[in-house]
């Protein structure tokens, strides 16, 4: 864990701006580490080695020594053995003849060659040559020396001398012969040759204060470590060499106490070998270590810095390739080997590559229409923007032309939606082939729109639209199929018809709306007026809501007259509406509002349900016509809604009647006579209105069994001079008696009209001739014939 | 050889007799029991008692008196013999033996001689002579010559018994090779009774 930790916080402090730095450093101090272990071990068991062979040396010297003390020590021994064994000597010694003794002392001693012998006797004479301070030692050694020992190694003043002592038997032990050697400097280098390393060996005795110190000249000087290495020297079995710091350095030595007559040691003999003699010879290694190790740290840097130069080359080449990518730009990354980098480098040339790709394509995308490949909208108004800019500058103009597919819905509803796209990119490819000099684009659904930068060619717009619309009148084969439609365009000229994108591109729309208004397949230029009539269509639209909410409308009544007795038999509901500023708005002006936003559904139920409740006060005798846009049949809930101001009002099923125009079989003819069935299954009657005014007004005929027919205003208007349209008139009403229907015939505003609709046998008149429009409340006035006269 | 029979002197006979008669009339026993310094019986120890007056070493130790030399040995190790004593040396041994001593009492040797029984050697003076062999380091005999009659040698158990010591004040002396003392014996002053005494001697020996 620690170790992670550690990991961590020296990657925290230590950081690199450079990979090659990184890498560098990390194998060099790996190398370092490796190399400093290396180096520590050798050193250890240099160090260790020397140690050992040292201490080994030590040891056997130490062997070597034991082995020649002691052989020195027999040879003493033997040499005063022989003299105290011998009969004449002995015989001296016990009849005290001194001078016989001491000239065999002096015999012994020149036999042995140093040293100084003597006698002691019984009583502690000493007899020999000496100071009174050997003497004085000599005679109490032979008193001392433990049961068995024959030598020892004894302090005499200053000096330390080895004393061998021999047991005079005469036959009884009668004295002894006691020889002493004293310890010097020529015995130490006796011995010191005896080694194969240049030892250095020192006698050490007690001082005053009891404290080892040298008995020869040496380098070894008084210290605790001296006391306490011949201290433990005495107590351990196993001596082995230790090391002590003597003056000249740190040593390694080997104390061997001498054995003195009793108890404690009184010399000890001391071996040393200073440790730096020892590492001496190994010096030349360990420079030899060093100088390689060196060396090869300055290679493995060396190295080191090329390979991870090497490594990180590619590396930072991506690294500045990722980074000029980050700013759009793409770089390729040289491809160098077969290794993870190469492969790197080719992953990221592709990536980047794909990236661009990509980048384009979503660009593309984002301003280009999917189906058809033509500019988007979003594209499109920025181009607009920018030429609308440029224009204002050079002080020309930009045209905007605007297409809509005429019947485009039905040729997806009819021939499906993937003959459709096809349809519309195969227009789309036409419209690009037609204006070459402009940007055509797709803004949505049949939508397409048009730029002409101001160009030298005058009327251009003009000259693109009629040949556009010319080639969109001819059918076009797409996905097999072969289709015709038409296309209406709206064209506005900017900077005067708009400042800006939003202005003109609106305008172009009014445009557009217009032809589509003027019929469709046709070409019309912006006007103010457009506008104008555009803004007021808005107005009212916003007002006809209100005037909704407000209850600004209200319904009046105009009556049809039954012809035959002369009676109401049923009123017409009109809508009207007061504007509170404008005052009262035309039908003509509202309703058509009405339905291009759909408003007319919810105005046409509040109609139903206000007729059918006014109504409810009437006698039960009139009926109630209303007037049903188309737009309220397709609306789902037509039935439901009859069904709903039905019951709520409580009039009788018989007392409605709806009247509908042919436009209501335009959609789709069966589910509207479907609905028509039910209404009439109610019990509400169902009547036609504006007959003879459509297209195939016949066939309507045919598909529902109506209960009237109502005859335009256009048949009755100037009817009674007209021999046709006398004719006309009959043969409908004719048609109506034939087919059980009754027939009403609007707009009759005299007498003459009234009359000869009489002689053609119409059921009923509507008309100015009878009566305006009037509130509700005067219904219930006029449902006497009398007083409706007297109205008119 | 034939043995010479030391002869007693009538003038010594007449000495003896009131000494005798003495004796009986106020003696005692002493039993001594040696021991070494670590409390082992000590044996072949000598225990002399010198009672005053009493010089008469030589009726109680009568002769022969004979250190013969057997077996590379002293035989026996120790005699006790009369001051004035002719003790004998026969060697029994194949061998020739080098008697000598250098001790006080009387200091001789006997050169080299082979087995023969003709040496012997007149001890005239009260003390130890301890005995060597020059050749057989090993030999080692004592002849203890005292002059008064109460001495023996003690046994294994390091006891001895003296009898017919006259009451009375006495010095008890005892005597060891190994005794680590001036001359190889110590001596203490004695009280002896009527009474039979045990004593115990501790000496330090080497």
């Amino acid at each position: 864990m620690t170790l992670l930790a550690l990991r961590a916080a020296v990657a925290r402090r230590v950081t690199f701006g450079h990979l090659r730095t990184r890498l560098s450093v990390l194998y060099a101090t790996l190398f370092a580490v490796a190399l400093l272990i290396v180096a520590a071990v050798a050193q250890i068991m240099i160090v260790s080695h020397a140690r050992s062979s040292v201490r080994a040396e030590l040891t056997s010297s130490g062997t070597v020594f034991d082995r020649i003390w002691s052989l020195r020590s027999q040879s003493l021994i033997a040499s005063t053995d022989v003299l105290a064994r011998d009969f004449g000597f002995r015989a001296a010694v016990a009849s005290g003849d001194r001078a016989t003794i001491e000239s065999a002392l002096l015999n012994l001693k020149e036999r042995v060659g140093m040293g100084s012998p003597f006698i002691v006797t019984l009583d502690g004479t000493v007899v020999g040559d000496g100071t009174n301070t050997i003497r004085s030692t000599v005679g109490k050694l032979p008193f001392r020396l433990a049961v068995g020992r024959r030598d020892a190694v004894v302090a005499s003043g200053t000096g330390l001398y080895r004393m061998v002592a021999s047991p005079i038997m005469a036959p009884t032990e009668i004295g002894w012969i006691i020889f002493a050697v004293r310890l010097d400097g020529a015995e130490m280098r006796a011995l010191e040759q005896l080694s194969a390393i240049p030892l250095t060996a020192t006698i050490l005795g007690r001082d005053m204060r009891g404290r080892w110190t040298p008995a020869t000249e040496s380098s070894v000087a008084v210290s605790e470590a001296l006391d306490e290495l011949v201290e433990q020297a005495q107590t351990r079995k196993g001596r082995a060499p230790e090391t002590i710091d003597l003056q000249s350095g740190q040593a390694f030595v080997l104390a061997k106490p001498l054995a003195a007559a009793d108890g404690e040691p009184e010399a000890v003999l001391l071996f040393s070998y200073p440790v730096a003699n020892a590492l001496a010879p190994y010096r030349a290694l360990q420079l030899g270590i060093l100088l390689t190790g060196l060396i090869g740290l300055i290679l493995v840097i060396w190295g080191s810095r090329r390979l991870a130069t090497g490594i990180s080359r590619p590396i930072i080449a991506l690294d500045k390739a990722a980074r000029s990518l980050e700013q759009g730009e793409r770089t390729e990354v040289p491809v160098e080997g077969a290794d993870e980098l190469g492969r790197l480098a080719e992953s990221f040339n592709k990536m980047s590559a794909g990236i661009v790709e990509r980048e384009h394509r979503i660009a593309h995308l984002a301003f280009h229409d999917a189906l058809t490949g033509l500019p988007n909208r979003v594209f499109f108004r920025e181009q607009l923007d920018g030429a609308l800019g440029r224009a204002v500058k050079r002080q020309g103009a930009v045209a905007v032309l605007c297409l809509d597919l005429d019947g485009f819905k039905g040729v997806n509803d009819t021939l499906g939606h993937p003959v459709g796209d096809a349809l519309l990119n195969i227009i789309g490819a036409q419209l690009g082939e037609l204006a070459i000099d402009g940007m055509v684009s797709r803004l949505g659904g049949d939508e397409f729109a048009i730029i002409l930068a101001d160009d030298a060619v005058p009327g251009r717009p003009r000259l693109l639209a009629q040949e556009i619309i010319d080639r969109m009148r001819q059918p076009m084969q797409a996905a097999g199929h072969q289709i015709a439609t038409g296309v209406s365009i709206g064209i506005a000229i900017g900077p005067d018809d708009g400042a800006d994108v939003d202005t003109l591109l609106k305008n172009a729309d009014l445009a557009l709306y217009r032809a589509k208004q003027d019929g469709r397949g046709v070409y019309r230029y912006f006007e103010p007026a457009l506008d104008a009539a555009a803004r007021k269509r808005r107005q009212m639209e916003l007002d006809l809501r209100d005037a909704l909410r407000f209850g600004q409308l209200r319904l009046e009544y105009q009556p049809i007259v039954y012809v035959q007795g002369d009676r109401v038999g049923c009123f017409e509901a009109l809508l009207r509406w007061e504007h509170p500023e404008r005052g009262a708005i035309s039908p003509l002006d509202f309703i058509p509002v009405a339905e291009e936003t759909g408003l007319i559904v919810s105005i046409g139920e509040w109609v139903l349900n206000e007729a059918t409740r006014q109504a409810k006060q009437w006698p039960d005798h009139v009926r109630v016509a209303v007037n049903v846009s188309p737009l309220q049949f397709r609306n789902t809930g037509f039935l439901s809604l009859v069904f709903r101001a039905l019951a709520q009002s409580g009039l009788a099923p018989d007392r409605l009647e709806i009247e509908i125009t042919e436009s209501v079989f335009l959609d789709s003819t069966e589910p509207t006579v479907a609905l028509l069935h039910r209404i009439r299954e109610l019990g509400v009657r169902i009547a036609l209105d504006d007959f003879g005014t459509g297209y195939s007004s016949l066939s309507y005929l045919r598909s529902f069994p109506f209960d009237k027919i109502k005859i335009d205003r256009s048949f009755i208007t100037n009817f009674a001079e007209n021999d046709s349209a006398i004719a006309i008139v009959r043969a409908i009403i004719d048609l109506a008696n034939a087919l059980n229907m009754e027939t009403t015939a609007e707009g009759v505003e005299d007498e003459e009209q009234l009359e000869q609709l009489k002689l053609q046998g119409c059921t009923s008149v509507q008309g100015f001739l009878f009566s305006r429009s009037i509130p509700s409340s005067e219904v219930l006035a006029m449902t006497d014939i009398e007083h409706l006269r007297a109205a008119a | 050889m034939s043995k010479q029979y030391p002869r007693v002197s009538a003038f010594k006979a007449f000495l003896i007799l009131p000494a005798l008669a003495a004796t009986a009339a106020h003696a005692g026993t002493v039993d001594v029991t040696v021991r070494a310094s670590n409390g082992r019986p000590l044996a072949n120890a000598v225990v002399m008692i010198d009672s005053p007056g009493r010089r008469d070493a030589a009726s109680r130790f009568a002769g022969p008196h004979v250190m013969a030399q057997q077996n590379i040995a002293f035989r026996p190790e120790i005699l006790i013999v009369p001051v004035g004593a002719n003790v004998s040396f026969p060697n029994r041994d194949r061998v020739r033996h080098h008697v000598y001593s250098f001790s006080t009492p009387k200091k001789f040797e006997l050169k080299l001689y082979g087995r023969e029984e003709t040496r012997s050697v007149t001890f005239d003076k009260p003390g130890v002579a301890a005995l060597g062999c020059n050749i057989h380091d090993a030999m080692s005999g004592f002849i203890i010559v005292v002059d008064t009659p109460f001495a023996a040698r003690t046994d294994a158990a390091g006891r001895v018994s003296l009898t017919g010591v006259p009451a009375g004040r006495a010095t008890l002396r005892v005597w060891h090779a190994t005794l680590r003392a001036p001359g190889g014996q110590i001596a203490q002053p004695l009280v002896v009774t009527t009474a039979p005494i045990a004593k115990t001697v501790t000496v330090s020996a080497r």
